[in-house]
Formats: C-alpha cells, structure tokens, sequence
C-alpha cells in the first residue's frame, strides 16, 4: 500500500497531500458561505436558497472523497504512531494534534452524511455539526498543511 | 431591477464557483511548493524510507525478545 502511494504521487506523497488538503479546505469555507446562502442568513440576488443548498450537497460529495483519499495516504503512508514520533524536535504536539483533529474530523463527516441522508430526526443539529465540520478542516489544515505552506 | 437568474444557472454559476475556488488553490499551492522531486532526492527518499522500516523492524524485535 505505501508503494502504491509512493507510486501514485510520483514520490511527492506530502505535496499531493498538501494541495489536496487545501482545496478542501478552501471549498470547506465556500460550504460555510453557501449554507449560510442555504439558510437564509445572506441574502443574495444572484442566488438562492435551493441552488446554493444544491451545490452544497454536490461539493459536500467532492471534500468527503478527497478528504477519505488524503485520511488514507496518511494512515498508510506515515501511519498515526510514527507520524507523531518522527515529527521534528518540538513539533511532536503540533503532529498529535493534526492526528486528533484529522481523526475527529473523518469521524464527524460520516456522522453528518449519516445524518444527511439517513438520520432526518437529528437533522436539527446539521448548522452545529457542519461548523464542527468545518472548525476541524481548518485544525487539521493548519496543523499540517498550512504549517507546511506558511512556515516553510 | 435585475432579474433573478433561473434556478439551474444558479447552481451552474456556484459550482463554476468552487471550480475556480480548486484551480486557483491548486495552483497558488502548487507555485509555492515549486516543482516536484527530481530523481536524486526520490532516492534519497528512498534510503530514508528503507532505513525507517529497518529501524521499525529492529524496534518489533527487540519487543519480541523482551
């Protein structure tokens, strides 16, 4: 499997992980906008409430796959364990939490699909689950990519 | 007044959006990381890979031994 990674991003496994964590997060702040269009806190004349919830619901699609693919090469690729202990001197917490709130936030997207499509009586709590959604896009980003990108 | 766009423009004209959202990201990423590894430092990665699975086998069988 960490060949196959290796393979696939031709050796450049933290720099694909990288981009594909920063378009997610990009579009993760572009889903906040568009819910906030959803629920009628921004009033838009270009856009309305059902078009944005749409394309909410279809980009939604696109994070949760991209989010899986870049929670897979992580897991395989550095594995949780050594992904903390061969961090950098000094870098150990900044590791162990990107690995809590990377875990946290795979496991609070499969809630929201669950909710989303399945668990309607729960749907009250969406707004809270999505913010939380996008709270641990944004730990898990600046723990890594962002740390990457901004420090250097 | 301006007239409201239709309901499928909409949504063409907000993922159009989050289109230009991804490439521009990928590329300002991508611009700031600079190019790919050439085939020296894939290598080097490579070394540092074997040498990290060597070092990881050693540690399970000290555990084995204790």
């Amino acid at each position: 499997m960490e060949q196959l990674v290796e393979s696939l991003t031709r050796g450049n496994v933290s720099q694909v992980k990288t981009v594909l964590a920063s378009v997610v997060a990009v579009l993760s702040a572009y889903q906040v906008f568009l819910m906030a269009v959803g629920y009628g806190k921004v009033n838009l004349p270009f856009l309305k409430s059902k078009a944005a919830s749409f394309t909410h619901r279809a980009t939604g699609d696109v994070i949760l796959v991209i989010t899986l693919l870049v929670a897979f090469m992580c897991l395989v690729y550095f594995e949780v364990g050594d992904g903390i202990e061969y961090a950098r001197d000094g870098e150990q917490t900044r590791a162990t939490i990107h690995v809590v709130a990377g875990s946290l936030l795979v496991g609070m997207i499969v809630l929201k699909v669950i909710v989303v499509r399945w668990w309607h009586r729960m749907s009250r709590f969406l707004p809270i689950l999505g913010m939380t959604v996008f709270g641990l896009f944004m730990v898990t980003w600046f723990t890594s990519a962002g740390n990457y990108l901004i420090g250097g | 007044m301006s007239e409201t766009p239709s309901h499928s423009r909409q949504v063409v004209g907000s993922l159009v959006v989050a289109v230009l959202l991804v490439v521009v990201t990928v590329l300002l990423v991508t611009a700031k990381i600079g190019p790919g590894l050439d085939s020296t430092e894939i290598r080097e990665r490579e070394e540092r890979q074997e040498e990290r699975l060597e070092q990881r086998e050693e540690r399970l069988e000290e555990r084995q031994e204790d």
